[in-house]
């Protein structure tokens, strides 16, 4: 059998990140074999849609999961609304609706810490455009496991907050503009 | 020792048994305690041995407490318009808020209720594991600030989706408001209207003799494992009457067996089958 390199993408994102996010899947191939978890930032009160707009544009189907939903490749998660994100051990997601972190829920913080410990070494971590420091902390996890991290390069941030404290904790493995990003998935041997 | 040992000893010390909620969730959640409240492993061991009062603390913590009036506006419309209908015409109706938290939920499904001339038709029950949240239900007294948005959006909706011709309400009906210390405290009428007990779903044990027409429990599942999960699923199937409703939170769903044992309609899930069912 011959084991993959990387079992998932994982994203996390704040203010500016949605077109981001928005062209990445775009352009993603659509044969792209790895889950692909995103969460971002929204405001309390604009709840849905979000999800609705990232589907108009994206090559892969995007759900947002229900708690203990499997965890599937080549399919892109958001995290739902006013929900924290988890994966678990047993390849599901779970969700929880405990205090904000870093202000926020969902917290990248809680979704990237959680992948970290779940796909170790074979994880891919990306931080986006932010204005706060939510997912640095997930950030340090994901290199602590050996897995792989990637910031946008701040130069190409609405916000480059986020990136920018991820490259206060850790020494990010690579750091790239959102074209850069995209080809790097696309080319990704898995 | 790790949290799983620590979980025995509070089963075996205490009334509350968490040992099948969601690993990494307990784990989190006691991670936090630990933290929150500056303790050493001894000191959580010796404490959960002899000292009642910081058990209940304990569980208030671990417990997740997250609600809000008219939480998710957008169910509501769902509540009175597809589910309400179906109970007007009976003399009475039971409807069950399992897992209340501070009752936020509670008090507006009974302004709801109210709006619809339905209140005296209504017996509601609310139950929580935590002490504390059963004062704060019965209390009903809640911070101003922090509902006043959320009150705000189910304004909105009720434009969007009157209720039977109401498109808006006269909040001071239910809440007198304080603002100078920030807080919503629920009229006298609204609360005697609530029989709340302290009751853990773990247990299994019902703590009413009637069943059910409506069963709420937004968000409470989602902190058990797969397995307790189903038990839990099988007793609200059991309380139900035929065709009364479940309403979970906005990302809960059945799988497998319990699939064929609701019919899905958004958030509601409506009991079928009930006579090929019996509780083992």
């Amino acid at each position: 059998m011959i084991r993959p390199k990387y079992k998932a993408v994982v994203i996390g994102g704040s203010a500016g990140s949605f077109s981001v996010v928005s062209k990445l899947l775009s352009q993603l191939r659509s044969d792209f074999p790895l889950p692909v978890i995103i969460c971002l930032h929204r405001l309390k009160h604009v709840r849905s849609g979000l999800v609705e707009s990232i589907r108009l544009k994206s090559n892969l189907e995007v759900i947002e999961p229900n708690d203990k939903e499997a965890i599937v490749g080549g399919k892109v998660y958001l995290a739902p609304s006013n929900y924290h994100l988890f994966v678990e051990y047993d390849g599901t997601f779970s969700l929880s609706t405990e205090e904000p972190l870093n202000h926020s829920r969902p917290s990248i913080d809680h979704t990237l810490t959680s992948a970290a410990y779940v796909y170790r070494n074979k994880l891919i971590g990306i931080v986006l455009t932010g204005a706060n420091k939510d997912g640095a902390k997930g950030m340090k996890d994901i290199a602590d496991k050996k897995g792989i991290t990637i910031i946008q390069d701040p130069k190409t941030c609405e916000m480059d907050t986020m990136p920018k404290s991820v490259a206060r904790l850790i020494k990010p493995d690579k750091v790239l503009s959102p074209e850069e990003i995209t080809n790097y998935l696309n080319k990704l041997a898995i | 020792m790790d949290f799983k040992q620590y979980l025995q000893v509070l089963k075996d010390n205490t009334p509350y048994d968490f040992s099948d909620y969601s690993d990494n969730s307990i784990k989190r959640r006691l991670q936090k305690v630990i933290a929150d409240n500056d303790l050493t492993l001894d000191d959580l061991l010796k404490k959960t041995q002899c000292d009642k009062g910081f058990v209940e603390r304990l569980v208030e913590d671990i417990t997740v407490n997250t609600t809000e009036l008219f939480r998710d506006p957008e169910l509501w419309p769902v509540f009175y318009e597809k589910l309400l209908p179906t109970l007007k015409g009976k003399k009475t109706f039971n409807i069950w808020h399992a897992g209340c938290s501070s009752g936020m939920e509670v008090y507006s499904n009974l302004i709801i209720l109210n709006e619809l001339g339905l209140l005296d038709k209504a017996r509601i029950y609310a139950t929580d594991i935590s002490a504390g949240m059963v004062r704060s239900c019965k209390k009903g007294s809640y911070r101003y600030e922090f509902n006043k948005n959320q009150i705000a959006e189910f304004e909105k909706v009720l434009k969007k989706t009157p209720i039977n011709g109401i498109s808006q309400i006269d909040f001071s009906k239910y809440f007198d408001i304080d603002e100078e210390n920030d807080r919503i405290n629920v009229k006298e009428f609204l609360r005697k209207k609530v029989d709340v007990r302290q009751h853990d779903l773990v247990q299994e044990k019902v703590p009413f003799y009637n069943k059910f027409d409506v069963i709420f429990c937004r968000n409470v599942l989602i902190y058990f494992n797969a397995s307790l999960q189903s038990k839990i699923y099988q007793m609200f199937h059991n309380q139900l009457y035929p065709k009364g409703s479940m309403i979970l939170g906005n990302h809960e769903s059945l799988t497998g067996f319990y699939k064929t044992k609701f019919l899905k309609n958004g958030p509601l899930y409506t009991k079928t089958n009930a006579f090929h069912f019996k509780y083992q």
